[in-house]
């Protein structure tokens, strides 16, 4: 009897501290008031949540000093700098943005975010384009490929989620003719870089801005770039589509930052040759 | 190559924080509740072994990974929204949990009957019973089992990545892209090396401890 009357007072704590830990969530008002309400007037939210990629690089990315930099940081602090609002980083995992985005967990999508009719579909909306950039296929110096359809029967390398996957997506035929049918796919460029290397994979797509940054990092010498490349596009920023108010506000500053040179100073701090 | 290791350390240790936050928190909460969820599990009221058993299953049958992003991404839709450290931390704890409740209730069922009725005849009561008599030796039973479980925690913490949370992997993954390099990532499995080194001395001496009828 005793030991019946003991498992019913433990299975009473185990409710109780299971309890509390609902509470607990549930007492969190600021997330679950701005997931309701997500047309606020912009400057009663006084700060918005721009989410990216931390491992990124030159976009975004954590310097020595594990502070987030990078070209598209500038430009985002130059931009809600003249929107008077305060902008705050979060890193979040890049194949998890449009989940973020949608939940209200930030309210930015802002990381060499290529635009996409496939992502508009998902919910978002972009701005205007503010960087162009081409899909680039990266070889080894050496190496025998020398334009799309020697790809033939090759690996190739791409990062996950990114726009290059659909870049290359969108020419089915050549895809069904690489080594296995499909790309490889890697958690980060610098992988899909690091595979290059080791002659496993026989060549990278990648976003050109992103491409540049690391062929220079490993050495020029080392790498060949097609002439002929997976199409050009264009980096937007995206926020829900319902957003109307923070978007015409990043368009507008963007104009600002055009006219009066900021952009190109910016431009040049990260992509001078 | 020194000067450029000395650099990365301190975004390291910032990701070691959390990695060690969530570890400790984890199994702050979860090796309580497992005692709790074996002593469930054993009972004798069926609709309570029955959703014990269920939710072991569920817990064990899932990806630890699915769970975080199920509690940090999925509850939101019913309306229940945690922040990204307690979504993490919820889903460590619930899966841990699971784990050492069917550790323990190994080590609980595999203590003698004598040792309860020996108990009652000294006049204990139950409580008395299982904290001064069974939990003992409970202990001695299950460490090995614990130890290992402690260690794959460790390296679990690498999960919470998933909703953005800057663990101690993630911050040599930044570094290793930034700069090109794997060095980076040497360094974080020497963290890891040296975090289980800690922590198996640390059993090894339990252990030792609780060898006292050896």
């Amino acid at each position: 009897m005793r030991k019946k009357s003991l498992s019913k007072s433990i299975i009473l704590t185990l409710i109780v501290v299971l309890g509390m830990f609902v509470l607990g969530g549930c007492g969190d008002k600021d997330v679950a008031d701005k997931n309701k309400d997500p047309n606020a007037a912009l400057k009663d939210r006084g700060s918005v949540v721009m989410g990216l990629d931390d491992t990124f690089a030159p976009m975004g990315f954590r310097d020595e000093n594990n502070e987030i930099v990078g070209f598209d940081v500038d430009l985002a602090n130059e931009v809600f700098k003249r929107i008077g609002i305060e902008v705050k980083f979060q890193q979040i995992d890049w194949t998890m943005k449009e989940t973020e985005l949608k939940s209200g967990n930030i309210d930015v999508i802002w990381n060499g975010y290529t635009i996409t009719d496939e992502r508009k579909a998902k919910g978002v909306a972009f701005t205007q384009p503010y960087l162009e950039n081409r899909q680039w296929v990266i070889t080894l110096a050496d190496s025998t490929i020398n334009c799309k359809a020697d790809l033939k029967g090759k690996r190739v390398a791409i990062q996950n989620q990114s726009s290059a996957v659909d870049a290359v997506n969108a020419e089915p035929e050549l895809v069904a003719s690489f080594a296995g049918g499909e790309p490889v796919l890697f958690d980060t460029n610098n992988e899909a870089f690091m595979d290059l290397e080791a002659k496993r994979a026989d060549a990278v797509v990648a976003d050109e801005v992103l491409a540049r940054y690391y062929i220079k990092l490993r050495g020029v010498e080392k790498y060949k770039v097609l002439e002929e490349n997976f199409g050009e596009e264009e980096y937007g920023i995206g926020v829900r589509k319902d957003d109307v108010e923070l978007l015409e506000a990043i368009d507008n500053a963007l104009n600002e930052l055009r006219e009066d040179g900021t952009y190109e100073e910016i431009y040049q701090k990260w992509f001078a040759e | 190559m020194i000067e450029y290791i000395l650099k990365l350390i301190p975004a390291m240790l910032s990701g070691l924080e959390i990695t060690l936050s969530i570890f400790s928190l984890t199994l702050l909460f979860s090796i309580p509740l497992g005692i709790l969820v074996a002593v469930g599990r054993l009972s004798k009221l069926k609709p309570l072994v029955k959703v014990i058993e269920f939710y072991i299953w569920v817990m064990r049958g899932t990806p630890l990974l699915l769970q975080i992003i199920f509690i940090y991404f999925g509850l939101p839709i019913i309306g229940i929204t945690f922040e990204r450290f307690p979504a993490a931390l919820i889903a460590f704890i619930l899966n841990y949990t699971a784990y050492f409740g069917e550790i323990f209730r190994g080590g609980i069922a595999s203590i003698d009957k004598g040792q309860y009725e020996a108990a009652k005849v000294l006049g204990f009561t139950s409580a008395q019973t299982f904290i001064r008599i069974i939990l003992p030796q409970m202990i001695k039973i299950v460490l090995p089992s614990v130890a290992n479980e402690v260690i794959t925690l460790v390296k679990d913490t690498a999960l919470v990545y998933v909703v953005g949370l800057g663990e101690l992997l993630r911050s040599g993954k930044i570094a290793s892209n930034r700069d090109a390099s794997l060095v980076p990532l040497v360094m974080v499995g020497v963290f890891y090396l040296a975090l289980t080194w800690v922590l198996t001395k640390l059993f090894q001496r339990i252990e030792k401890r609780y060898a006292y009828y050896q």
